[in-house]
């Protein structure tokens, strides 16, 4: 049973939510209610209403007891910037984050830092099925 | 110096227009084409770049590489502080400068290496809290990163160092009178320099004495 706490409740954030949330503690934090309420009644995990750029909420979020943080706020910067300073500030042993920018996923990508780009993804998958 | 500054906002072109002033060469970044054309003709001689600073390329296109400052003038925090960060690592720019807009993002912005965030919120809202104030004491500036603060002082007929020589006055440690302004005139204060009702005192002290000074000047708090 992992801590995981998850930046970001759109369709990724969502999805990644409830499928955690069977088997881990998990804490969802968006700026937006609605975006929360969408979780739906059954969800069993924690919902953090607020500004993932603001140390208060993160740490609201237990930041510091979690074993993973997965950023998918869909604005590369945040992402970024969130990442690097959660692995940096609060030691968080698995950061993963995504961004849409391929020359992005380059230039910030360092040890212990996951950084997952569509594109990417997608290429790899496309070669594998065809090649 | 040459100076990139990203975001063409009121900050980032008001800034670019005081740098042409005197003389710096200056190079603005913004996202949208309709705020560069209207850069484009306001500024003169400056590089105007269509295009989203947080980009390495556009920030290559802006010749980052060669600049003595970049700014972070852009409504995102996230974005200033990504600006900064490339500006630093992959362009080794030696100092960049933030607005931030949110101070409660302070933290990241430190974290992430920008060498001068500037939280123009609080700033304004020190001001505005010492204008609001009935007291007679101004802080006029704060130096060393707020350790060191220069105030200003009316001195009121009831002030016990009134018609008193400055050597008489007992003052805290570390501070020391600056000037003393009766009406028109700038007097600099010696030893045997009298303090008359109504003189304006400016005062340096180490933040930690403000209030002892104060009190020795004006006898309350």
């Amino acid at each position: 049973m992992k801590y995981i706490v998850i930046i970001g409740c759109g369709k990724t954030g969502r999805n990644l939510a409830l499928e955690f949330a069977t088997s881990h503690n998990v804490v969802v934090i968006d700026r937006n209610k609605t975006a929360l309420d969408s979780l739906g009644e059954d969800f069993n995990g924690k919902k953090v209403l607020g500004d993932a750029l603001d140390t208060q909420v993160l740490e609201n979020a237990g930041i510091k007891e979690a074993d993973a943080l997965v950023i998918v706020t869909g604005n590369d910067n945040l992402n970024i910037v969130i990442g690097k300073v959660a692995k940096k500030m609060y030691k968080v042993k698995k950061v993963a984050l995504q961004v849409y920018e391929l020359a992005k996923k380059k230039i910030f990508s360092e040890e212990g830092l996951i950084i997952v780009n569509r594109t990417y993804l997608l290429v790899e998958v496309f070669k594998k099925c065809i090649l | 110096m040459y100076i990139v500054i990203a975001g063409g906002g009121r900050l980032g072109s008001l800034l670019a227009k005081k740098l042409k002033e005197d003389k710096h060469n200056v190079c603005l970044i913004d996202k949208s084409l309709k705020v560069c054309q209207k850069l484009a003709e306001e500024i003169k001689d400056a590089l105007v770049i269509n295009g989203d600073a947080s980009d390495p390329e556009v920030l290559k296109q802006g010749k980052t590489e060669k600049a003595d400052v970049v700014v972070g003038a852009t409504p995102a925090d996230e974005d200033n502080i990504i600006i900064c960060h490339l500006a630093k690592e992959m362009f080794k720019v030696r100092r960049t400068v933030a607005r931030i807009n949110n101070p409660k993002h302070l933290a990241f912005y430190k974290y992430m290496g920008v060498d001068a965030p500037i939280d123009s919120t609080s700033i304004i809202a020190r001001i505005v809290e010492e204008e609001a104030s009935f007291s007679d004491v101004m802080n006029l500036l704060s130096i060393k990163k707020g350790r060191l603060s220069i105030v200003r002082v009316d001195i009121p007929q009831e002030s016990p160092i009134i018609n008193k020589k400055v050597k008489e006055i007992k003052l805290p440690p570390n501070s020391v009178l600056i000037s003393i302004i009766r009406e028109t005139e700038i007097i600099i204060p010696r030893g045997d320099t009298e303090v008359l009702a109504d003189d304006e005192v400016i005062a340096a002290t180490l933040i930690d004495n403000e209030k002892d000074l104060i009190n020795s000047l004006i006898g309350k708090i």
